[in-house]
């Protein structure tokens, strides 16, 4: 009766994931009083042990449930920057949570169910998968988008990010259909078997449409340019914490989803789809660096800066070589955890009890609060890439996987941008130091907040002195995804 | 012209009989009904019901029949005309075409399909249509709120009598109803298996026929009998046809799936003689008279309440037996095939 | 096999007809109520396909659960269509050009090429003597278990974010707790005093 079909093991983190919400949530309804307190910790820990689950595992492919689900190198080393970004930025938000009179456990059940959908769309390994693993993540992440559902700006930002949202899934499951219908198979594996089988032959022209739209449908899900316009508007009226949430994890997940479709089973169509990413890449490193420029909402400007950061990491896909992919990986890594700490920073902005948002606020910030002008100031030379700080590094590792793959004008527009984009991040660090004070904020309530931006801080700063683990393991994984 | 005779016309025209065999009991069936639950009302609080149409008022349902047939139709001027004509006449077919699978004995079935009771409950799920089209065509506050009350009660009990229905499907493995009435010939009855169920099951189909005491739709002290407020004569009629056809439709549900159908109590000597319909139509009988019982005793539920009764206890319940049921089968593997 | 074809006819005359009459009703009310009879006829058709299974499942979904609902938000909004359709001459040349020129686009792309489809056998139908309920569940609960669960768990986060979004516990309602009735004791509530006559309590 139970077959070969069901074997759990290779997706034991989801299936533990999993079981845990389902846990947490039945305790949750039954004691809900008792549960607004301890499910966050309790979750954050589950992506914990989750992760643990996933050192140390066999990097060999492995096929479940009958080829919809595939775990290897590349899946585990990405689910388990998924999880601990999850876990990061999940700790960031008890203070806010509890100021705010919003302290519900829906919150932390919520991110775990889209933390799950995000572990299985890096492992997806055929259409269909993809498109329900999609929804799984982005549902909760609507829902999150206007947790504060008292405040106008919050459900604003969740209606538009579910109208659009749903707009894109749309675009997606009408490219999976076409490239199905175009097919005939479902599975990764058949269909990059199938291609290879027939020797670079031109792929049916509705196929290639199935795949434009597929890519649309991410490139949403990235915030990448042409498809960025919510972006701006959901960041800046989502919650800080939920804010913080989607620029970290949902980012890696989408592109692992990106990078599995793309260098699996299109690997052999490289062509087709290398000049799509390019021109996105491009619009993205553009928009980024100059329409971050004006703003004065801190979190409106990190909207534009994640805008320009996915550009830099497509410039990385747009190579189409192994290298690329690595260093699409470190990119990555390193932005989750700049990205995680910049938001600690904004959500301690809080002045007589109230959460401020704008740049003007941040004044003279060295003087009241030397330690987190530090800390915010790294991150800020980090984005914008100055080098002994790990944003450098990712930026030189994507720069050159493009210029060995014969895309030399790509690197030089990165740079350029990278240049234009230093000027707004320098600009804080310039109001933060030399500026007039301005009233100074209140203290820390709780301890986990600065921990979090605490160990950001020191490893964007240590990252050049300690490269190896995540330089290693993105290479190993890299190499599994291309299966070579 | 021979082979059109015999391969369109007679099969055509043997359906119509069936069907007509099937029709013209089932509304004297219902016709009785009502003077059966007027005299059964009438004795359990010590009155003597209809006695003066015919020996014992036998003939005041044909009397009342009678009398709707000839008053004059009314429609109200700002009712939706064409709704509102439609709405009984959904109401009275639902009532009926659900029959068409219902196995009166072994082979005697209109139409042996294997998704009997799915069939059955896409019936039962169209007929809150009707209630919902009067209530609206008619325009008037009264008829809507009996409306949106009904359906509501409707959605929310077909969700309890759906997952009640599994845990009796997964026992006999087969949607066919024919098939569920041999499997318990094998099995006992499924009321013995599956009690709670077939309690929860009897209490669903009260609220699913929107009958006492879940009579909220056409609750008189608040809403001057809901939904059907603004109907008369023929078309009221309709309506009336509609909900005791839905009864009697209902207890032969529950007896097909919880009491064994058309098979006598035991397999011995003098229950055998008796043939199966007649074991069936005395089955539904005794559900009818729980119908009719439980109008005459119990006091209207309140509307809240009647909704945390669905919600709250019968659907956990449900799907608690579910889960016990086919545990219990994978365990000791008494899974069919 | 004629009763089957006029059937056929019957049946997908009326699903035509009445989707046309879907968009062309005047009333709103009239128009959920001529998809109500869209989706009953496309589930006849159904059945005369042999799809047995998947005719009653769209009977008992959408048109017992999804459009009751629907129709309630229809009857119970009052949309006035005669209204929202007045700019509609307005901007029907604009959208009939842009529906003509992507329908020549797809001709073009389309068109140009024949259509290559199956690059591995599609999976074969189901054998004979099994119901395709039986035929359906097995493909659900084994070769799709996965997506199956995953539909689920969607299904779960869209309940939990509908009653987090929506739910507000009013401290002023008055609720009841049966336990709480079953349990009360007439020595709670109710005490018993000898009365004497003309003394008062």
């Amino acid at each position: 009766m139970l077959g070969s079909g069901f074997d759990l093991s290779p997706a034991l983190p989801e299936a533990f994931l999993f079981v845990a919400g389902l846990a947490l949530l039945a305790v949750a309804a039954w004691r809900e009083r008792q549960a607004n307190g301890f499910t966050l910790p309790l979750v954050a820990l589950s992506f914990l042990v989750a992760a643990l689950l996933l050192l140390g595992r066999d990097p060999t492919p492995t096929l479940a449930f009958d080829g919809h689900f595939v775990a290897d190198g590349f899946a585990n080393f990405v689910k388990v920057l998924i999880l601990l970004a999850a876990a990061g930025s999940l700790l960031l938000a008890p203070a806010w949570l509890s100021d705010e009179g919003v302290e519900r456990f829906e919150f932390p059940l919520l991110a775990l169910f889209s933390t799950l959908g995000m572990a299985m769309m890096v492992s997806a390994n055929s259409l269909l998968a993809l498109y329900m693993a999609l929804e799984l993540h982005s549902l909760p992440l609507y829902v999150l988008a206007a947790f504060k559902r008292d405040e106008i700006r919050a459900t604003e930002a969740g209606l538009k990010y579910f109208v659009l949202g749903a707009l894109a899934s749309g675009l997606l499951l009408y490219g999976c259909s076409l490239v199905y219908g175009f097919t005939g198979t479902l599975r990764f594996d058949v269909l990059a078997s199938t291609f290879a089988g027939k020797g670079g032959a031109v792929l049916p022209l509705g196929a290639i449409v199935g795949l434009v739209f597929v890519v649309a449908g991410l490139a949403f899900k990235l915030a990448a340019v042409p498809f960025h316009m919510w972006t701006p508007d959901v960041y800046e009226g989502a919650p800080t914490p939920v804010t913080a949430f989607l620029t970290a994890a949902p980012k890696l997940a989408a592109f692992a989803l990106l990078l599995r479709l793309l260098f699996q089973p299109f690997a052999t169509y490289v062509d087709e789809w290398q000049q799509v990413v390019i021109l996105v890449a491009v619009a993205s490193m553009l928009l980024g660096a100059f329409a971050a420029i004006g703003q004065s909402n801190i979190k409106r400007l990190m909207a534009y800066s994640s805008i320009g950061h996915v550009g830099y990491a497509l410039v990385g896909v747009a190579a189409g070589t192994g290298e690329g992919v690595h260093a699409v990986l470190v990119y990555l890594g390193i932005y989750l955890v700049m990205s995680i700490g910049t938001f600690g920073c904004i959500l301690m902005m809080r002045r007589q009890g109230r959460y401020v948002e704008a740049i003007q606020d941040l004044a003279g910030l060295s003087r009241s609060r030397p330690l987190m002008a530090l800390a915010l100031a790294l991150f800020m030379f980090s984005l914008a890439g100055i080098p002994p700080l790990a944003g450098f590094f990712g930026k030189l590792y994507v720069f050159l996987a493009a210029i060995r793959a014969d895309l030399v004008w790509l690197a030089v527009v990165g740079v350029l941008t990278s240049v234009i984009g230093a000027f707004y991040y320098l600009r804080i660090v310039k109001i933060m130091y030399f500026d007039e004070p301005a009233e100074s904020f209140d203290p820390l309530p709780r301890p986990g907040l600065g921990l979090v931006v605490a160990a950001t801080a020191v490893l964007v700063a240590g990252f050049p002195l300690l490269p190896g683990p995540l330089v290693e393991s993105a290479q190993a994984a890299a190499r599994s995804l291309l299966g070579s | 012209m021979s082979e059109l005779f015999v391969g369109t016309i007679w099969p055509l025209f043997e359906l119509v009989l069936l069907t007509l065999l099937i029709v013209v009991p089932l509304l004297l069936a219902v016709a009785y009904l009502t003077y059966a639950e007027r005299k059964i009302i009438a004795a359990m609080q010590l009155r003597q019901g209809p006695m003066f149409v015919g020996p014992y008022g036998l003939l005041q349902p044909l009397a009342d029949g009678l009398k709707l047939l000839f008053k004059e139709t009314v429609i109200p001027t700002r009712a939706n005309k064409g709704v509102f004509v439609a709405a009984p006449i959904v109401t009275f077919v639902l009532a009926l075409v659900g029959w068409a699978v219902i196995p009166f004995g072994p082979g005697l079935v209109l139409a042996d399909i294997n998704v009997g009771v799915l069939y059955l409950f896409a019936v039962s799920s169209l007929g809150v249509y009707g209630i919902v089209m009067a209530g609206w065509a008619s325009n008037s506050r009264y008829a809507f709120l009996g409306a949106l009350r009904s359906s509501a009660q409707m959605v929310s009990y077909e969700i309890a009598i759906g997952l009640v229905i599994i845990s009796v499907l997964i026992s006999a493995g087969s949607l066919n109803l024919s098939e569920i009435v041999e499997a318990q010939a094998r099995h006992g009855w499924y009321v013995l298996w599956h009690f709670p169920m077939f309690m929860i099951f009897l209490v669903s189909i009260l609220a699913e026929t929107n009958r006492h005491p879940f009579d909220l739709p056409e609750d008189e002290a608040s809403l001057v009998t809901g939904y059907n407020v603004e109907y008369s004569s023929m078309a009221f009629a309709l309506f009336f046809l509609g909900e005791y056809a839905n009864m009697i439709l209902m207890s032969a549900i529950c007896s097909i799936l919880f009491l064994g159908g058309w098979l006598p109590p035991l397999d011995i000597a003098p229950f055998t003689w008796i043939p199966g319909p007649v074991w069936f139509a005395l089955k539904i009988s005794a559900i009818l008279f729980v119908y009719i019982w439980a109008r005459a005793t119990l006091p209207r539920y309140r509307y809240d309440q009647l909704m945390r009764l669905g919600w709250k206890v019968f659907l956990p319940a449900a799907l608690l037996w579910i889960v016990v049921t086919s545990g219990a089968m994978v365990a000791l593997d008494l899974l069919p095939k | 096999m004629t009763i089957a074809l006029f059937v056929f006819y019957v049946f997908a005359l009326v699903t035509t007809a009445s989707a046309v009459m879907v968009i062309a009703a005047r009333n709103p009310v009239h128009s959920v109520l001529f998809l109500i009879l869209a989706f009953v006829s496309s589930a006849g058709l159904f059945v005369l396909l042999g799809a047995e299974f998947l005719a009653m499942v769209l009977v008992v979904v959408y048109v017992g659960a999804v459009a009751v609902l629907f129709l309630f938000v229809v009857m119970m909004l009052d949309i006035d269509f005669v209204q929202l359709r007045e700019g509609f001459l307005q901007y029907l040349p604009v959208g009939a050009l842009v529906g003509l020129v992507l329908l020549v686009e797809l001709a073009l792309v389309f068109g140009t090429q024949a259509v290559e489809t199956a690059a591995v056998d599609m999976p074969p139908t189901a054998p004979p003597g099994v119901t395709n309920t039986e035929a359906l569940g097995s493909l659900l609960y084994t070769r799709y278990f996965y997506l199956f669960q995953t539909a689920g768990a969607i299904l779960l986060v869209a309940i939990v974010g509908a009653i987090t979004l929506t739910l507000r516990h009013r401290p002023d309602a008055k609720r009841q707790d049966i336990s709480r009735q079953v349990h009360r004791r007439p020595s709670d509530t109710l005490e018993v005093r000898k009365v004497r006559p003309r003394s008062g309590i």
